[in-house]
């Protein structure tokens, strides 16, 4: 039997010029969405550099229950077929993305392998280094006054701590810092700089592969004790990694613990300027607060707006048949603003309680490995700014424009000191 | 009453570590240990908290 499929919807949220709005437009669409057409079909993502092969379009998940129902049944919805929202040539779907865009049990072997480095008490080990470099970040900060806050300070410290865990030597860091970024920010011009989006993606994983090649090779020569060398150390199944799968690792942890808690910390400063009242609430008293606004911070920032799953079979959500095979997309971002789950879901809320936000992801295996990791740095972080920097403010943030990262380019601050 | 794993679902990242630290510990190798199966009454609201933070469903309280 062959079945039609519904009309594209005419409120469109895969188009370029929707990635283009700033998140309170968008918000406007996802709005309409979750009310009338909570699981809705889409016209094929724009500005892709590969077509989707098909052709034929997508599912976007707008609800934040239909996004926990996917992420929590991966048997139905896989991520061994990738899960960006534009076709990623399967090599370089590979070689970047490691266990992101793997399933059960290849993923699980793979994951466990690395989570081991990111449970509450390994980041305890390292909390004493992370405040010492938030020290740092606000020492430089208060020495240059106004600038941009993003370059100055958002980028240092995700950058520090992910390569600090690698034990990337210092000379490479800025490199694959900004490698890490061309692999989120392909479809923006002025990340381009005339590049095409395939070309930009390819020369940015090489610089990503090749370090991580060189530091795999390194720690088996010199074994040392840090978590590149547990890695070359590890098997599965009786099976070492080979140096690609290392590689490939790094690459992942470059993307994933980069842009996403530098454009949290970037709109949280956004936030705690446009809502002083909140501002004030954690400045009279950190210690006790912070821990429940931290979860508002990444609600509020949603950084990663959307991930993808392919169904594995024909499966029904929200009165839409889905097929084997389809496109579901998952809208974090539209998510974290649904009025269902949250009260008062436009206001900044230090204090929300309960807070399941799904800014980490929507439960399920592939949820956020460096959960505890980003949470930590944003509470040393903002401890250093709110105190030393109080009446810090942010300006006009300048966006990326993409349909993964909600990523600022730059966004300039005033000190008032 | 009675905190049950479900170790198969588990992925060892340790949310309920961080939430209730007197029954859960990930050690080294990434998998979960149970310091304690039995909870007393007055912890019932930081064990169900766990839970709920569970990213995988892979915990459970019975009684
Ligand atoms: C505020 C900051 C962050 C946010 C909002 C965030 C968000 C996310 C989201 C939405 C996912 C996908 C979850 C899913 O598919 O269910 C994810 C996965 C992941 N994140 Fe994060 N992340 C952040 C920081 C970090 C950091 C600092 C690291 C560590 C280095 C990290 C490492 C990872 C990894 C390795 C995965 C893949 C897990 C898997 O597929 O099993 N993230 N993150
Ligand atoms: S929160 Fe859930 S998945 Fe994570 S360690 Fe605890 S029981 Fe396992």
């Amino acid at each position: 039997m062959v079945q039609t499929r519904p009309a594209y919807d005419t409120v469109s949220v895969g188009s370029l010029e929707f990635w283009a709005k700033t998140p309170e437009e968008r918000e406007e669409r996802f709005r309409i969405l979750r009310d009338e057409r909570p699981v809705s079909w889409q016209r094929p993502a724009e500005g892709s550099m590969l077509p989707q092969e098909d052709g034929a379009g997508f599912w976007a998940v707008t609800r934040h229950a239909d996004i926990q129902t996917v992420s929590k049944n991966p048997k139905d919805f896989c991520s061994g077929q990738g899960v960006m929202i534009e076709d990623v040539p399967p090599d370089i779907l590979e070689a970047a993305s490691s266990f992101l865009a793997m399933d059960a049990p290849r993923h699980t072997q793979l994951r466990k392998l690395v989570s081991a480095a990111f449970t509450p008490k390994q980041v305890k080990r390292i909390d004493e280094q992370i405040k010492d470099q938030a020290r740092r970040i606000t020492d430089e900060l208060i020495e240059v006054g106004d600038c941009d806050f993003v370059d100055q300070v958002a980028r240092k410290l995700p950058m520090w701590t992910i390569y600090e865990m690698c034990g990337l030597p210092a000379e490479r860091r800025s490199d694959a810092a900004h490698a890490a970024d061309g692999m989120v920010s392909w479809s923006d011009e002025d990340v381009r700089q005339g590049k095409e989006p395939a070309e930009l993606l390819n020369d940015s994983l090489i610089t990503l592969i090749n370090i991580g090649i060189d530091l795999a090779e390194d720690r088996r020569a010199h074994p040392r004790d840090d978590l590149m060398t547990n890695l070359v150390q590890a098997e599965v199944d009786g099976v070492k990694l080979t140096d690609e799968d290392i590689a490939a690792f790094f690459v992942l942890l470059s993307v994933a613990g980069n842009d996403t808690t530098r454009n949290t910390i970037t709109r949280t400063l956004e936030a705690l300027t446009r809502f002083p009242d909140q501002r004030k609430i954690l400045q009279a008293d950190y210690e006790g607060t912070i821990g429940v606004a931290i979860e508002e911070f990444v609600r509020w920032a949603s950084p990663v707006m959307t991930f993808k799953r392919v169904a594995t079979r024909d499966v029904e959500l929200q009165g839409q048949q889905i097929r084997e095979g389809d496109w579901v997309v998952m809208y974090y971002a539209s998510g974290n603003r649904d009025e269902r789950a949250f009260a008062d879901p436009y206001t900044f809320d230090v204090r929300r309680t309960p807070n399941q936000h799904v800014g980490f992801g929507g439960g399920g295996p592939h949820f956020c490995m460096g959960n505890v990791l980003a949470k930590t740095q944003l509470r040393a972080l903002f401890d250093q700014l709110l105190h030393r920097v109080p009446d810090l403010q942010g300006g006009e943030p300048v966006q990326v424009v993409g349909n993964f990262v909600d990523g600022v380019k730059s966004m300039p601050c005033t000190l008032n000191l | 009453m009675k905190v049950c794993v479900d170790y198969d679902k588990c992925t060892g990242l340790g949310l309920c570590e961080s939430l209730a630290p007197e029954f859960f510990e990930v050690q080294d190798d990434g998998s979960l240990e149970l310091l304690q199966t039995e909870g007393a009454e007055s912890q019932r609201a930081e064990l169900e908290e766990a839970v709920r933070a569970c990213p995988t469903e892979a915990l459970s309280l019975e009684g």
